[in-house]
This record gives structure tokens, sequence and C-alpha cells, in this order.
């Protein structure tokens, strides 16, 4: 695994669960947590960060069946 | 476009990696405002992109207006409702039909119509990485 895939595997797992997270545009850092969308959106702004990712952490870390 | 896979933790055992892209949305008129942009799954086995309602709502949405749509998940039916946006994607924004999902525990899944229909999508799992190329129609 690359040393970033890394890096954003560890940010993910202290990460609260159930939560929309944003990370910096490099996905290096968590800037912002929120309940919605529009509220993490709004929080990364204030981080001053205005090219995150957006993300919603599961309610537990389980592999994803779709 | 070659991608790598990312990783996603797993509370019990080894990590996952998926096929994920980050994407942004708008509504469907020229010079609406995008959303930032939000990590979304490609997923060949969704008939079309299903976002978030919360995604929706945000971009001014009025999600339960339009027209509800039963889908089948892995073990059950869930609703959506459908609207036309504009999803930005690597070579331009496509406008499509997206269904929006309350509760979705992803921001978004990328489909076949709608995502799948506009890339040729080349997964490389050995090589934990993907490859997207767009294909323009004239």
């Amino acid at each position: 695994m690359s040393p970033e895939n890394k890096l954003r595997l560890e940010l993910l797992q202290s990460a609260p669960l159930n939560k929309w997270i944003a990370l910096s545009e490099d996905e290096s850092k968590i800037v912002a947590i929120g309940d919605t969308f529009g509220e993490v959106s709004e929080r990364s702004d204030l981080a001053g960060c205005s090219d995150p990712v957006i993300l919603k952490t599961q309610e537990v870390w389980v592999p994803i069946s779709v | 476009m070659r991608l790598p896979c990312k990783a996603f933790p797993v509370s019990d055992g080894p990590h996952v990696c998926s096929a994920r892209l980050n994407v942004s949305i708008a509504l469907p008129y020229e010079n609406a405002p995008r959303t930032k942009r939000f990590d979304a799954i490609v997923d060949s086995g969704a008939t079309r992109c299903v976002l978030n309602a919360d995604i929706g709502r945000f971009i001014g949405l009025n999600i339960q207006s339009r027209k509800l749509e039963e889908t089948m998940g892995i073990d059950s039916m869930s609703k959506v409702y459908v609207h036309k946006v504009a999803l930005y994607v690597p070579g331009g924004p496509i406008n499509i039909k997206a269904g929006f999902m309350e509760g979705l525990r992803v921001p978004a899944l990328l489909g076949m119509n709608g995502f799948f229909e506009h890339f040729i999508v080349k997964f490389e799992v050995n090589e934990l990485a993907f490859e997207i190329d767009r294909v323009h129609r004239a």
C-alpha cells in the first residue's frame, strides 16, 4: 500500500463513526466533521480548506457489498 | 486515467480496497454552484447512479418532489427519488438522472446509467487500481 493510502487509512480508523468528514485536498488530514453534508462542507470552509474531499464514515467498518 | 484503489478499515480484520472516485454535483443549469468533491463508489452492479439524499438537499433539491422508484438492493427493496443533476467527473460534467436515497450509508454509487455509459472502466484488482477512459459521443 502506498504511504498516502496508509495515512488515509489511519485517518479513517481515527475518525468518529457514522459522521460526514472532510479530508484535506491531498487527503492527508481531517479538516472537518459534521452530521450532514452541508455542515461538514461549511466547516471545511471555516477551517480554510476550500477543496476538500467529503466522505461518510460507516456505523461499523465492515466490507461493503453493492 | 489510472487511479489507485483506496483502503478502508474493517473493524475486526484487515483493511479492504475499493474503486472510488471523487466527484461533485450541481443543479443542471449553467453556472449552478457545485458541491465540494465527495467520495463515490464505482459500482458496476448499480443500475443507475444513487446519491445520498443529504447531498441533494445541499444543492437545493426538494428530494421527495420527484418520481419515486423502488430499487432492489442486495437483500431488500429501497426507495429513491429521481432528479436531474450535473455530475462533475473527469472530462467534464454530464447531465444525468440520479436516484437520491435517504439514509444511504455512503455518499454515492456510480452505476451503469449515468456513469458507466460514459466511461470505459477497467478494474485491475490484483494491482489495486482501476482505469477510466471517457467515451465522448458526437
